[in-house]
């Protein structure tokens, strides 16, 4: 191996897991594991923000590369990772006994999507996506109400482990057509039926990370059963890492894109009007947010379809200001379950009164993932949309502007059930140091982003250049 | 050409206001208001200012500021004004300044009250003044957003119902921009947003204006009220308190009309003379059914709220004549009917806050209990009728000269309609103000000296701009070219 340094991020990562798996291994307390953890989380973020500008092969050629899109995903999915770990201060939804594992199976899984976005040769790329796949399903299983989490951990791993062969008989047939598992030497090999039959077979367990349709089914359900924490760290992070893997798989298409486009148009435009509609009926908060996830995961492939510079990059920047949203809402959410218990639509009632600050942070969240300045929403959907209709599909963005519109709706009865309802008898809740800091830290990446969405998209721009 | 930047820093009063509204606690509501009173008074001394500094005989747009926003895309923070904007910035910050005053006596929730009208008045100052296509978009939807907490909160009669119905109408409208603005940065070539340059001709062709053109109008026009898409807007202003439905018929409308006149007719000339008789069409129908529908309504918000259907139909008739009186007036009639409407519910929600009623039948000789509010009230019936003496009167005038011109059916249709405007204006006031009067109102008091002041500022300036028009069309003439 050559040039160690390149490897800083992943290495603060792997520190993280080590630290937090000494924390269990000698029985540390739950807080002392917090602290560990969190700490290690923000240096690994800041390591990640250091090594932006790094770029090398750090194995033989070909297999991982360290560039401005590995970089730039990776700084999301530390970024991500630290809300995540930042939000488990309360893990009042955790089994008891895993309290102190978590942090150790959360890095893994982080350490999986930092080294997948880099692996650009298909049994590093699968592997990698194996490590942050298993990180995930132990995740999902920790609800303290064990028929809740094996619910939702059951569904996350059988839809995982289908899509997970899919993609591997995928790969086997790209093998096949191309006699090479590196993704530049298939890229530029010419296309050829097997290799597209091929990466639309792999690009199953990609649109499973993604929470597209069809293989969105586990989103809903395992949003709503797993930990708090778990599941917004599988919101953002494993959403980051799914565009990033998602831009490599497609790159090796090479210029047969025709048949892929079509397939993704339609992915597109049911993953968002499923998800959108589905979520109209909801009534468990976190339950919605699986289906918006699935309807965002619509939005994100709008970018991706279009085969172009300006699509990666908006769909890289929409990823990143969707981690700062999506963690404003679930921090709500964490902060006022009680019991460990998953808030209803109903019990946000009044969230204006109980905590000023809260009420404030959850519109951001639904302003944001509604596309509503001054959130970075309305920027993210105006770079894709543009991307969209310079590859000609006015009617595209049409139809995805509606669903925009039928979102809304249910975002504005979250607000409305905020500020509108009365609160009852429930009482003010009182925000920790730590979830005060992290709301506001999350609430200035939103308005700032929103306000000035330049540096997010020049480094969105720079990573997706390396791409087309 | 001024150092200082004038326009932002009008954009940064309400946005001020806001951070201090935030900051401060709950329980200083007085400091919120003056706050927000303060922002507003100074807008329109900015605004003003911005009025007189204009160089009308140079015309085009002036004290430019342009920086990159997001330099990558071609997307720039720049803001100018031209003639229709300068008049359109002053009637906001008239509005937003005598919106505050008549919220004087809120009691519930002012904190967060004052917090999402400073952002919806920021919002309008952006889109008036911007001229970066993204840029104009982002404003407009800060504008849209805040009417849907400040209906459903602090509104009344089906508040939420309504409340959801206009928000959702509304970003349908959006939903409609998003591809046809996008369109016109792709089509263009993808260098720039830049309203100025994209408005160069030869950039479209006739065909691609023909298509993309009712994406556009119709777009900013369920905002601007228009028939068959105007349903949401009487229940909005019915359902929205006083300030907002100030804000919400005077200024927020006018945002749809404006957005029409500089994006769509702007920038895709050929589309709007391809679809000018479909939609003058649909103007008119909208102001007589506006005005017919009016006639029945028992609620006076109601009757209000129809009228700004029908009144804004005349400015759409104006705008889809492309004619230069038909602008003129279009601007003109923007104007005078945000000002006259901000009147109307002005003095419509001082009488319901102390009856709690708004039922016409209810009602009956008011004048003779309240005088003082109620002539507020007439007076702004008077200039809904379009009585000369009264800016409103000229603005019509020249619409319907130009539409008489240029579609002299609907032009004909349309002076008809104003005969339902007379008629449920006078029913209004015959049954509800001069009528049979009843005792249960005997005890209603009379504005304080300090409520009256927005009024009376409201009053003067439709009188002003009635007897002195020319200040105001040689305004808009130094866009359109004519007065």
């Amino acid at each position: 191996m050559n040039q160690p340094e390149l490897f800083c991020p992943e290495f603060a990562l792997l520190l993280g897991a080590l630290l937090s798996f000494a924390c269990t291994a000698i029985g540390t307390t739950t807080r002392v594991a917090w602290l560990v953890s969190i700490s290690a989380a923000l240096i690994a973020a800041g390591t990640s923000a250091l090594a932006l500008s790094y770029q090398g092969q750090p194995f033989d050629a070909g297999i991982y590369s360290v560039d401005a899109f590995s970089q730039v995903l990776k700084l999301g999915i530390s970024v991500a990772l630290a809300f995540a770990i930042a939000i488990s201060q309360r893990q009042d939804s955790t089994r008891a006994s895993a309290r102190t594992e978590v942090y150790f199976v959360l890095y893994l899984s982080a350490l999986g999507m930092m080294m997948l976005v880099s692996a650009t040769e298909l049994l590093t790329l699968y592997i990698a996506l194996e490590l942050s796949a298993y990180g995930l399903y132990i995740l999902a299983a920790l609800h303290k109400r064990e028929r809740l989490g094996s619910e939702a951990a059951a569904k996350y791993i059988l839809f995982g482990a289908a899509a997970s062969a899919i993609s591997l008989y995928g790969i086997s047939l790209i093998y096949g057509a191309t006699q090479s598992t590196y993704i530049s030497v298939i890229a530029s090999s010419g296309g050829s039926p097997l290799l597209i039959v091929g990466i639309v077979l792999t690009l199953a367990g990609v649109l499973y990370k993604l929470a597209a349709f069809p293989v969105h089914a586990w989103a809903p359900d395992t949003y709503q059963g797993a930990p708090h924490e778990a599941s917004a760290f599988l919101a953002t992070a494993s959403k980051v890492a799914a565009v990033g893997l998602l831009l490599r798989v497609l790159s090796m298409a090479g210029g047969e894109t025709e048949h892929l486009k079509t397939l993704l148009t339609v992915v597109a435009v049911l993953s968002m009007s499923i998800g959108n509609l589905s979520a109209l009926f909801q009534k468990d908060f976190k339950r919605l947010l699986g289906f918006s996830a699935v309807a965002h995961a619509g939005y994100l492939l709008l970018g991706l379809l279009t085969f172009s510079e300006l699509g990666a990059a908006a769909a890289i920047f929409y990823v990143l200001t969707y981690v700062p949203i999506v963690v404003c809402a679930f921090l709500v959410v964490a902060a006022v379950s009680q019991n460990g218990a998953n808030p209803s639509i109903a019990s946000l009632a009044g969230l204006y009164k109980r905590s000023p600050f809260l009420g404030l942070v959850l519109l951001v969240a639904m302003f944001g993932l509604a596309g509503i300045p001054p959130t970075p929403g309305l920027a993210g959907k105006w770079f894709l949309f543009s991307a969209v209709i310079e590859d000609g599909h006015l009617w595209l963005v049409l139809v995805a502007a509606i669903n925009a519109t039928i979102s809304l709706y249910y975002y504005l009865l979250v607000i409305k059930s905020v500020y509108l309802s009365p609160p009852g008898d429930a009482p003010a809740i009182k925000l920790s140091p730590t979830y005060s800091v992290t709301a506001f830290v999350a609430v200035v990446l939103v308005m700032f982003s929103g306000f000035y969405p330049a540096p997010v998209w020049s480094m969105a721009k720079a990573s997706a250049s390396l791409l087309f | 050409m001024s150092e200082l930047p004038i326009l932002s820093a009008i954009l940064l009063c309400p946005l001020v206001a806001l951070v201090i509204t935030i900051l401060l606690p709950e329980s200083k509501a007085t400091a919120i208001k003056v706050v927000n009173a303060l922002a507003g008074l100074v807008t329109v001394g900015l605004s003003l200012v911005v009025w007189f500094q204009y160089d009308k005989t140079a015309g085009g747009y002036q004290m430019v500021e342009d920086v990159p926003w997001v330099a990558d895309l071609g997307i720039r923070y720049t803001v100018a004004v031209d003639g229709i904007s300068v008049v359109l910035t002053l009637l906001n910050a008239i509005v937003f300044f005598t919106g505050v005053l008549s919220m004087w006596t809120l009691q519930k929730r002012v904190k967060e009250f004052f917090a999402f009208m400073a952002l919806l008045v920021f919002g309008v100052f952006g889109v008036f003044i911007s001229l970066d296509i993204f840029v104009f978009f982002f404003f407009y939807e800060v504008a849209v957003l805040p009417m849907y907490p400040l209906i459903a909160i602090w509104g009344s009669t089906r508040k939420e119902y309504s409340a959801m119905k206009l928000t959702l109408f509304l970003m349908v409208g959006s939903a409609l921009l998003f591809p046809g603005l996008i369109a016109l940065f792709v089509e263009s070539g993808g260098q720039t947003w830049n309203l100025v340059a994209l408005s160069e001709p030869g950039t479209f062709s006739e065909g691609f204006q023909i298509f993309v053109y009712p994406l556009l109008y119709v777009g900013f026009g369920i905002l601007a009220g228009m028939w068959p898409f105007h349903s949401w807007s009487p229940i909005g202003h019915v359902a929205a308190p006083t300030a907002v439905s100030m804000l919400h018929a005077g200024v927020l409308m006018k945002l749809g009309a404006f957005g029409i006149l500089r994006i769509a007719i702007g920038v895709l000339p050929l589309g709007a003379a391809y679809w000018a008789p479909t939609f003058a069409f649909a103007a008119t129908v909208g102001i007589v059914y506006g005005a017919f529908v009016a006639m029945r309504q028992t609620d006076f918000k109601y009757v209000i709220g129809f009228s700004s259907v029908s009144h804004m139909g005349i400015v759409l008739l104006g705008l889809n004549t492309l004619g230069v009186d038909g602008t003129n007036g279009a601007v003109f009639q923007m104007f005078a009917h945000g000002i006259m409407t901000a009147l109307f519910f002005s003095a419509v929600g001082f009488i319901y806050d102390q009856t709690h009623d708004r039922d016409i039948r209810n009602f009956g000789g008011l004048a003779g209990q309240i005088p003082v509010a109620t002539s507020f009230f007439i007076i702004a019936a008077l200039c809904g009728m379009g009585v000369p003496g009264f800016a409103s009167f000229w603005a019509e005038l020249l619409v319907f000269i130009e539409a008489l011109r240029v579609f002299p059916a609907l032009g004909i249709a349309a002076i008809a309609g104003l005969i339902f405007t007379a008629a449920y204006i006078l029913r209004v006031l015959g049954t509800a103000i001069f009528g049979p009067k009843n005792p249960k109102w005997d005890h209603l008091v009379e504005p304080t000296a300090w409520l009256t002041i927005p009024r009376i500022i409201l009053i003067a300036v439709l009188l002003f701009f009635g007897f002195v028009p020319s200040v105001m069309l040689d305004m808009i003439g130094s866009v359109t070219g004519g007065k």
